[in-house]
This record gives C-alpha cells, sequence and structure tokens, in this order.
C-alpha cells in the first residue's frame, strides 16, 4: 500500500484555478521526483498536501487517513517533514534554535543528533549561530536537518539543490540518498540530474495536472519525454 | 565576541556584504548621534535642577516610565508579533485597575461574581463533548453558522438573565450613599463595610440551572463555529470530573461567602493587594484570548477591521465600567506594606523602608516607597521576566518564528493560532496587571485607558515598534521629559534677556513628548531600537 495517495487533487489559490488534477502515488520506502517546468505546480502540490493550500476536491491519502480536511499542523505531526523552496529558515533563532523547533517531544534533537549530524557535520559547528548568518549552502541543510529533528515518515523536499555550488550539490545528494534508507521522501527537484540520481519514479506534473508517471530508470533513456516536459 | 570570528569564516550570503556594513555603520551613526544629544540635553536639565533634586527626578521620572512600559509593552507584543493594533489596551489597563480595586476593597463582591462564573466555566469543562456535538451542527451545511450564531445568542441571553438573579452587590442608585470612594475610605480606616443581604432573584436551584443551560448553549455554539473539527479527544474521567468540581465550588463558596469574606479582610491588606494582582491579571488575559479568537481571529486579513473591532471594544469597556462602578473617580488605598507612617517618618534613607516608613528621604530627595520604589522595580522585573519568556523558553521561540513566517510553524506541527491567543492573552494580562500596581499612585478614572495608551504609543514610536527593549527605552525618555517638565515648571527656566523665569506647566508634557517623538523619527525612522520596516 502506498504511504501516501493524491487522487485528482484540484486546489485553488485565491480565485485562481492551481492544480486541476493532480495524482500522485508514494509507496512506502521509495524516493518520488516530482518533474515538471516553472510554474508548473509542484510546490503547490506539496502545500495542499500539507493543507496549507486546501484541496478544493479530490483525496489525499495518508497511511490510510484522508487528510484533505485536517489542519495543516495536525497533518504535520501524523508524522510529514517539510523542506520548503527558499529554505525558510527563522531569522530571529539560533541554528540551535531553528532545529529545537521542530521538535515533537523533548529531547527529540538529542535522539536524532548522530544522524543529523552524521549528515551534516558543518551543522555542529555552527550550532549557536544565528540562523540567517549562514551561507545558503549551510541554510539548505539546515532546512533539511530540521525536517529530520522529529521521527518522520514522509518528507516532502522542494528544490534542495536550488542555488547550490556544485559541490555542495554533491553533497546534499550524499544526504538525502542516506535518509531516503529509512524514510520516503517526494522530491521536486527542477535539476534532472539530481532527480534522476535520487528517484525511484517520477511524476511530471504540467499546468496544474500530472500527466506522466513510471520508473526513474525509463525515463533516463526516454529523450523524447524529457525534451517535451522538461526542456526549456 | 567568539561569535564575530566564527562568521567571518562562513562565506557571505550575498555580494551587497561591504554594503550592509556601510549601511550598519550609518545607521548606527544616527542612533548614536541621537543618543548623544539626547545624554547632552538630559545632563543640560540636570544641570538646572538642585543636586538634592536629582535622585528623586529620576526615579519619579523611572516610576512613570515603569507604569508608561506596562501599558506598551502588551500593546508591543500584540502589535509587533501580530501586527493587531490592539485600540481597546487602554481600556483592559483602566479594567484591570477597576477589577483590582474591587478585589482589594470589595473583596465580598469579588466573592460574589465568583459564584455565577465557576458556574458559567462548569460547562467548558466539557468541552470534547461540544466540539463532537458541534461538528453534527457543522454538519448542517447551509444552516450551520445560522444555528451556531442561534446558540451562541440564547446561551449569552440565558446566562444575563440568569445572573441577574444571583445576589450580586454592583453597585446601584439605591447604594449611591456608599459609592466606591467611601469604600475607599472607609478600607483606608480599616472597617469592614457590612455585606448586604443576599436573596436570590430566583430560587437557587432554578437561577443555577438555567446559568448551566446557558453557558452550555454559548459552548455548544462556540464549538460549532470551527470549520475543521480536527481530532477531537474522549471525554475522558476529568472533563466530568472537573465540571463537577466547578459546581461543587461555587454552591461551597456562596455558602461560605460570608465567613471567607472576614477572613479575607482579617489579613494584611498587602496579601488582598496580590490576591488582586493575581486576579485582574488572569481576567485580563482571559478576556484578552477572548478577543482574540471571537473578533480578532476572522479578521486578521483586514487591519482596518481589527482597529474599528478593537476601538468598539475599547468603548464598550468604557461604558460597562461606568456602569457596573459608577462614572465617579476614586483611589485605591495603598498596601499596607507600603503605607506606614508615624514616628520618626519620613525616616532617612532607604532602611527606613523597613522600619515601618512609606515616605524616605534619599540623598535629599523625598520619595513614596510604592510610586517611587515598588512600582519601579516590579517595571523592571517585567521587562526581564518578558525578555526571558521570549529568549529562553519553548513558546517564546515559537513566538519569535511565528512572527516571521506562520506557514512554516505550523507545517513543523505546531497550532500557531494557539500561540498568537497565548499572546494575545499575555499581552492583556499585561495591561491589567498594570492598571492594578498603577492604581494606588493614580488613582481609577474610565479616561485613564485612552490617555496612558496614547503615551504609551509615543514611547513606543520613540523606542521603535519591533523591538521590546526599545518599549522601555520610550517609556524611560517620556518619563524623564515629564518629570523633567514638571521639575522646572517649579523652578522656571531662566531665559537670557528675558526678567521672568520661564515655568512650564505639565500640561506641556503631552505636546513636549510628541515633539520628542516626532524629532526622533525624522532622524531615526525606525526609533531608537526599531529595526526598519517588515
Ligand atoms: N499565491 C498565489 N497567487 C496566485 N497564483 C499563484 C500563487 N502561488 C502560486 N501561484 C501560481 O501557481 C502556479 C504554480 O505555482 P508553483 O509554485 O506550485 O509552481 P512550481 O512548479 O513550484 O514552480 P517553480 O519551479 O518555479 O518553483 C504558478 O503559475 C504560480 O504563478
Ligand atoms: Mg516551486
Amino acid at each position: 500500500m502506498s504511504l501516501l495517495d493524491l487522487h485528482d487533487v484540484h486546489t485553488f489559490i485565491g480565485k485562481f484555478h492551481i492544480l486541476e488534477g493532480v495524482s500522485v502515488e508514494v509507496p512506502q520506502g521509495s524516493v518520488v521526483a516530482l518533474l515538471g517546468r516553472n510554474g508548473a505546480g509542484k510546490t503547490t502540490t506539496l502545500k495542499t498536501i500539507l493543507g496549507l493550500t486546501p484541496a478544493s476536491s479530490g483525496r489525499v491519502v495518508f497511511d490510510g487517513d484522508d487528510i484533505v480536511e485536517m489542519r495543516s499542523f495536525d497533518i504535520a505531526a501524523m508524522g510529514i517533514g517539510y523542506v520548503p523552496e527558499h529554505r525558510a529558515i527563522f531569522a530571529d533563532l539560533s541554528v540551535e534554535e531553528n532545529l529545537r523547533i521542530a521538535e515533537r517531544r523533548k529531547g527529540d534533537l538529542e535522539r536524532r543528533e548522530e544522524l543529523i549530524f552524521g549528515l551534516f557535520p558543518d551543522l555542529k559547528r555552527l550550532i549557536g549561530l544565528p540562523g540567517t548568518s549562514l551561507s545558503g549552502g549551510q541554510q539548505q541543510m539546515l532546512a533539511v536537518a530540521r525536517a529530520l529533528v522529529p521521527e518522520n515518515r514522509l518528507l516532502l523536499i522542494d528544490e534542495p539543490s536550488e542555488g547550490l555550488a556544485p559541490v555542495l550539490i554533491e553533497q546534499m545528494i550524499e544526504a538525502i540518498a542516506r535518509l531516503s534508507d529509512t524514510t520516503t521522501v517526494l522530491l521536486v527537484e527542477q535539476n534532472f540530474l539530481v532527480a534522476s540520481r535520487l528517484g525511484t519514479t517520477y511524476v511530471i506534473i504540467e499546468e496544474g495536472r500530472s500527466v506522466k508517471t513510471g520508473d526513474m530508470t525509463d525515463l533516463v533513456d526516454d529523450d523524447e519525454t524529457i525534451q517535451r516536459y522538461l526542456g526549456v | 565576541m567568539a561569535d564575530t570570528k566564527q562568521i567571518d569564516q562562513i562565506e557571505s550570503p550575498g555580494p551587497s556584504r561591504n554594503r550592509r556594513i556601510a549601511d550598519a555603520i550609518k545607521r548606527n551613526r544616527a542612533r548614536a548621534t541621537v543618543l548623544g544629544v539626547l545624554a547632552v540635553l538630559f545632563l543640560a536639565a540636570m544641570a538646572g535642577i538642585e543636586a538634592d533634586q536629582w535622585f528623586g527626578t529620576i526615579m519619579k521620572a523611572l516610576a512613570a516610565g515603569s507604569v508608561i512600559f506596562l501599558v506598551a509593552s502588551g500593546f508591543q507584543l500584540i502589535f509587533g508579533l501580530m501586527d493587531v493594533l490592539n485600540l481597546a489596551h487602554g481600556e483592559l489597563f483602566m479594567l484591570g485597575a477597576y477589577v483590582g480595586w474591587t478585589v482589594y476593597t470589595r473583596f465580598d463582591t469579588f466573592l460574589d461574581v465568583l459564584v455565577p462564573m465557576l458556574l458559567v466555566a462548569a460547562p467548558f469543562a466539557l468541552l470534547p463533548l461540544w466540539r463532537r456535538l458541534g461538528a453534527r451542527v457543522a454538519a448542517l451545511a447551509r444552516w450551520a453558522r445560522s444555528a451556531a450564531w442561534g446558540l451562541i445568542v440564547l446561551g449569552g441571553g440565558l446566562m444575563l438573565l440568569s445572573i441577574t438573579k444571583f445576589p450580586l452587590v454592583i453597585w446601584n442608585a439605591e447604594d449611591f450613599a456608599k459609592t466606591p470612594a467611601n469604600y475607599s475610605v472607609q478600607i483606608d480606616l480599616g472597617t469592614l463595610v457590612p455585606l448586604p443581604e443576599d436573596v436570590f432573584g430566583w430560587p437557587m436551584a432554578v437561577a443555577i440551572v438555567v446559568l448551566l443551560a446557558g453557558a452550555s448553549a454559548l459552548a455548544l455554539g462556540l464549538s460549532s463555529l470551527r470549520k475543521h473539527a480536527g481530532a477531537v479527544p474522549p471525554l475522558g474521567r476529568w472533563n466530568l470530573i472537573g465540571a463537577a468540581g466547578l459546581i461543587v465550588a461555587s454552591v461551597a463558596l456562596h455558602l461560605v461567602r460570608g465567613p471567607l469574606n472576614d477572613w479575607v479582610f482579617g489579613m494584611s491588606t498587602t496579601w488582598r493587594f496580590f490576591i488582586a494582582l493575581i486576579v485582574a491579571s488572569l481576567l485580563g488575559a482571559g478576556l484578552g484570548a477572548l478577543i482574540e479568537v471571537v473578533l480578532i481571529r476572522p479578521l486578521y486579513d483586514r487591519p482596518i477591521y481589527t482597529l474599528m473591532v478593537t476601538l468598539g471594544v475599547g468603548f464598550v469597556i468604557i461604558e460597562t465600567v461606568k456602569e457596573l462602578w459608577g462614572s465617579s473617580n476614586f483611589t485605591m488605598a495603598r498596601p499596607a506594606a507600603f503605607n506606614g507612617s508615624g514616628e520618626g517618618c519620613p525616616a532617612e534613607g532607604i532602611g527606613g523602608f523597613f522600619s515601618g516608613c512609606s515616605t524616605l528621604v534619599v540623598f535629599g530627595s523625598r520619595l513614596r516607597v510604592y510610586n517611587e520604589g515598588f512600582v519601579v522595580v516590579i517595571g523592571i522585573l517585567v521587562l526581564i521576566g518578558v525578555s526571558l519568556l521570549l529568549k529562553r523558553t519553548r513558546i517564546g521561540m515559537t513566538i519569535r518564528a511565528g512572527v516571521q513566517d506562520p506557514e512554516m510553524v505550523e507545517a513543523l506541527g505546531i497550532n500557531v493560532r494557539r500561540v498568537f491567543t497565548m499572546v494575545f492573552a499575555l499581552g492583556a494580562g499585561l495591561a491589567a496587571f498594570g492598571g492594578v500596581l498603577a492604581a494606588p499612585s493614580i488613582g481609577l478614572y474610565t479616561e485613564m485607558g485612552a490617555l496612558f495608551l496614547l503615551t504609551a504609543i509615543v514611547a513606543l514610536a520613540i523606542g521603535g515598534l519591533t523591538s521590546f527593549p526599545g518599549v522601555a527605552a520610550g517609556a524611560l525618555l517620556i518619563g524623564l521629559l515629564q518629570q523633567i517638565i514638571i521639575r522646572f515648571g517649579q523652578t522656571g527656566i531662566h531665559i537670557p534677556f528675558v526678567a521672568e523665569p520661564f515655568k512650564p506647566s505639565p500640561t506641556l508634557v503631552p505636546a513636549a513628548s510628541i515633539i520628542l517623538m516626532i524629532v526622533i523619527l525624522l532622524v531615526l525612522p525606525a526609533g531608537l531600537f526599531g529595526r526598519g520596516e517588515r
């Protein structure tokens, strides 16, 4: 059974009809890459799952429960971690507080310390600094680390490689690959090289609709599809 | 300092780093200049005041600043964190003073009112039940909202009807001979106000049942307004015990209120003063939370409407206070610990307080321990306490994060709205607390809210709307300005070539503070410690 299942989801932002039928299946233990051009509706799909931009129709089923009607914080508390586009690090909080705030139970950070600092050793040294004194790359790592503080069953990661130097991209791929051993991931990624290395399956979104889905290994060789939906 | 070193090792987040540093220097140069000019003006003013008045002037300024700070701090928390200008804030301050006065001076009335209040609270202990039933009401679709509001109105009506049948001593025309001013005098003399007879307008059981029914309808109506039911916890044993406990407590309180009142009256007024502080703060906080949930929450996207609504709430509070307490101005006696006098008073030095003097002469200035000592100490404690709350606790951390990015905080699984309700409750609680604290030194009058809120807003603008420590700085500055003007009003300023010394009257204070504000804002648009527009 899938951990997360979106079926024909429609979402309005204000009076704009942004998602016009998105279906995504995220099997337990997989890494699903959500692909599509700028403005296709990838970020909106993640926000719809979290109820930040609630679906107006369709089904969003997480672990057997329909979560469309639920409030965002209740959805997140079911075990969904979110790494938003543009990182959203809290400026008034130190690096440690940025992690601490994600705790759902007291001591989460201590319990997961080994995993987090194993993936991102740099953060350990920066722990006392204000969140925004970090570089872009470090902020991105902090954003991923924050989603790892509670034991989440699903991670929604939005463009983790955006704006990173090649070395850092490599480090980020490494980290996501390692954490996907234990956690299911729904990944939005514009950089196809990154997406193809991490994803097990893919879903292509175009103009608010999911138009194609399949195994990542097939997509890599399918130049026509890549050109048609993802090429510039 | 160790931190700066580390920052240097980190690659800078943008190309404009040099520029940002240049900007920072420029901004701080303006700030340093303003602070320097203020310091020079302060020294010049002090030079014009006799040395033996220095300490007194500064302490009085701190005292005035402390009260302004207590009003401004709550207002700033609510504005700085939620972008809501709560124009009812001054009235919450005023209401706090009146409620505090009542608990302090007429403890029997407080007990009278507490009896129905406990009954009203009882049904709310069964919240899971109302939420489950509320989900049914919400399922009525088109009629859901009307049904919910119908229940709220019905509940409110029933409650109002039955509360008037409870034996409440709220001042009415017949009682005119015993106005609040009169009670104040009696308390000061230490005489017990005779308890009026308590007669229920209806049989006691009927009044209680109708009140419970009304509160239940209100609770159900409020629960059915929720859009998403979410996960409703089951109705546990503790809910039932809570509700039953409140009802029993209410009836028991009614039965023992006579002896209880005598007992409390026998205590030192200092204790009663602390009870008054706590009761008024809790009531203020509760009222703040209620205002946020019912009136502000639906209007977050429409700041002008929140402005109007809070303004309206302010007027409602003023009229309610006038109706219940009468519009007369009255005073509140200082608690016993600060009311000592007699042989050897006013004593020389601070130690005199411990030999029971309420007025001391320190460094040549005559000071009242309550007004210029206690109020200042409490103001400083509140400043430290709230700063620690924001800096060191999880709730403070959540508040700081929630201000910047509520959506992200929610995505972490935190109920941001509840956090905001708590901020509102904290701000309103601080206002009410300030009201009680200020009442013995400034007295009670219904316009005190508007007056102090205005001063507080000026202090806020000077200190910087976005900065909590800035509030304290702004309040202190206004306090200093006020005291210096008052002092020069007595001694006069010798202006060259003018024969008569110029004696500024205290009525110049508001104008002078506004001029100070304008000058500071022209140089530093974000105020002394503000961080610029967000
Ligand atoms: N608040 C909003 N109001 C109106 N339209 C919006 C809003 N947010 C997003 N949109 C529109 O919805 C569409 C989908 O946006 P979304 O951010 O989901 O795209 P995306 O696939 O994540 O794009 P990108 O790759 O640029 O991040 C875009 O056309 C965008 O302009
Ligand atoms: Mg996006």
